[in-house]
């Protein structure tokens, strides 16, 4: 065996471990889980609520996000400003912020004492304890992911192309959705879909907007601290399933995207 | 057709100052400069994507200085092309045609006549990714000529173009110049200036230094700059006097006689290498013959270039057979000869 076959060997090693610590407790899981329980679970209404609840407000939640996200990504690609850095340390905060301190802080915002709270208080809506709230939990944070997936993807468009368009006779609008959007599809694709699964497994900031209704990782929780691990077990590996589901799904539609949206674009103009 | 009237533009370290130029209809215009000289920087405030800090830009008459980007029919070819790489070539040049809502009939058609005008017809089904630099900017002229603008503003349109596809692009450029196509090209590229431009402007530091037809300007060069880029390589710093009725410049190291004219007390002395002869012998009766060594020998394009020191050091092109015929070496001895029509003061 020469220097260079170690090396790999080393590598490849390492490789394995890394890839065996993230699979084993997954294998585990699967394991541990007898299909009789796993389909009583599946049956289980409060299971089947919780995870409908979590996938649609995580998707709504990003799907909104996005139309101030993207917009705001470009600005961020394109533009030098006073200032830029504090902005992007904000657009940042709420990654390395503990999310039990978020969610406090948001709840602070969004009660009834509070600025968002108060106003949606007058049309009616308690914000704490609703799907709206648990949306907004989701976005705050996870939406940085969006936001710097799409700006490094309109960075990485050559100015020069949108100026070209322009000179071509586009407004900036349609400069934005036949130029710059088409070629940042897969960035803001990638974004979006690290979005709605931040949102969707987040735990600390929603436990403190709504503990009811209960999204599947609050349900999850209750009943590891009420019946124990094997109860929590196979409500864990559902909604595991579900998102890989989802997941592989969102990724052949946006790939699809990305192919007819020239299309789309064309025939619009 | 085109005028700019005194355009400043102060842009992070570098500023256009004061920019005058005129364009009439259906000229080639060059503007030369060096990299970082503001050609590019005034090409995007005559197209409208940067604006400048003062003064006006005319086209046809009316001021265009605070026009819309997309009303000002001056189309623009970027230096490496920027053909939008998600379409295809037919899509890239029918792009301006779908923002006016053209007839799907009739796109096609100017479309596919556009890609006959400018040799393409064969790529219009083709990604962009696939096609050679040649091509691109072939695709790039007929997406801006598609739109009809008023003026086609050319960013060093050879610059990514290997050197054989050059003249089938300098071809069509000139073919659809004699359509009647006003043309402002820049470049840094003093070779395509001589062969396309009706007329040159030489931009440097964000100063225009002179303009006028190729001619004039690069036989009559108004400074050590715009000498350069001529190709001319010998320049002495000279006083001038008058020794035995005849003009005479004296640089630190050699005089050299001049033609009878009027000239300053001081200047810059030119020759232009390939004004400059060769013998092995001295040339007795010519006003100016000069003895030195050959201290550097280089192949150049036609020839070779020599480097001759006899206390001012000349650079001097030789044809190939001149050079065989002379067996020149390094460290040979060598008379130089030139004659005053080739001296000129600047």
């Amino acid at each position: 065996m020469d220097t260079r076959s170690t090396f790999h060997w080393i590598i490849l090693i390492l490789s394995s471990l890394v890839l065996l610590f993230i699979l084993a407790p997954l294998i585990g899981m699967v394991l541990d889980t007898s299909p009789s329980e796993f389909f009583q679970t599946v049956k289980d209404e409060e299971v089947q609520d919780s995870v409908w609840l979590t996938l649609s407000v995580a998707f709504m939640a990003t799907l909104i996000f996005s139309f101030m996200a993207i917009p705001f990504a470009w600005l961020m690609a394109r533009y030098n400003f006073p200032g830029k850095s504090i902005v992007q340390g904000l657009v940042d905060l709420p990654v390395v912020l503990p999310h039990s301190a978020a969610g406090i802080a948001l709840l602070g915002f969004i009660s009834r004492e509070g600025l968002i709270g108060k106003a949606a208080d007058a049309i009616g809506l308690n914000l704490v304890g609703n799907p709206v709230g648990i949306a907004m939990a989701m976005a705050f944070v996870s939406l940085s992911f969006l936001i710097n997936a799409a700006r490094d993807g309109f960075a990485a468009v050559p100015e020069r192309l949108e100026k070209a368009a322009m000179n071509l006779g586009a407004s900036p609008v349609r400069m934005f959705f036949t130029v710059s959007l088409p070629l940042t599809w897969r960035n803001i694709a990638s974004g979006f879909i690290m979005m709605f699964a931040r949102g969707m497994s987040e735990f600390g900031a929603i436990v403190i907007i709504a503990y009811h209704p209960m999204t599947a990782p609050v349900l999850i929780y209750e009943r590891f601290n009420q019946f124990g691990i094997s109860y929590a077990r196979p409500a864990s590996l559902f909604f595991i399933l579900v998102a890989l589901v989802i997941f592989i799904i969102i990724r052949i539609f946006s790939n699809q995207a990305s192919r007819s949206l020239k299309k789309v674009t064309l025939n619009n103009g | 057709m085109l005028e700019l009237k005194n355009i400043s533009k102060n842009y992070g370290n570098f500023a256009l100052k004061d920019i005058n130029l005129s364009i009439s209809k259906g000229e080639y215009f060059i503007l030369l400069g060096r990299s970082g000289a503001g050609k590019s920087l005034l090409l995007e405030i005559i197209a409208g994507l940067r604006s400048p800090d003062t003064g006006s830009i005319y086209l046809n008459g009316s001021d265009i200085t605070k026009e819309k980007i997309q009303r000002r029919k001056t189309g623009m070819v970027f230096q490496d092309y920027a053909i939008f790489p998600h379409l295809t070539v037919f899509d890239n040049i029918a792009y301006p045609l779908r923002i006016k809502h053209m007839q799907r009939d009739r796109m096609y058609y100017a479309v596919n006549e556009m890609a006959e005008n400018v040799n393409i017809s064969h790529l219009l089904n083709r990604k962009t990714n696939e096609l050679s630099g040649g091509e691109k900017q072939r695709v790039a002229v007929a997406r801006t000529l598609v739109t009809s603008p008023e003026i086609i503003l050319l960013d060093e349109p050879m610059a990514s173009i290997d050197a054989p596809l050059r003249d089938d692009v300098r071809s069509l450029l000139r073919r659809i110049n004699t359509m009647g196509m006003t043309m402002l090209h820049v470049t840094h590229d003093y070779s395509e200036a001589v062969r396309l431009a009706d007329n040159v402007g030489l931009i440097h530091n964000g100063h225009i230094l002179q303009t006028g037809d190729p001619d004039s300007v690069f036989s009559r060069p108004v400074n050590k700059f715009v000498a350069r880029f001529a190709g001319i390589r010998n320049f002495y710093r000279v006083k001038i006097y008058r020794e035995k009725g005849k003009p005479v410049a004296e640089s630190a190291n050699r005089k050299y006689i001049l033609n009878e004219a009027d000239y300053p007390e001081d200047g810059l002395l030119i020759i232009k290498s390939d004004s400059i002869s060769v013998y092995l012998g001295e040339q007795k009766g010519m006003d100016n013959c000069i003895k030195g060594i050959i201290t550097e020998l280089n192949r150049a394009e036609n020839g070779y270039e020599l480097f001759v020191d006899s206390g001012d050091r000349y650079h001097v092109l030789v044809s190939k057979n001149g050079f065989e015929q002379l067996s020149l070496n390094t460290g040979k001895t060598v008379f130089l000869s030139f004659s005053t029509d080739s001296l000129r003061i600047i």
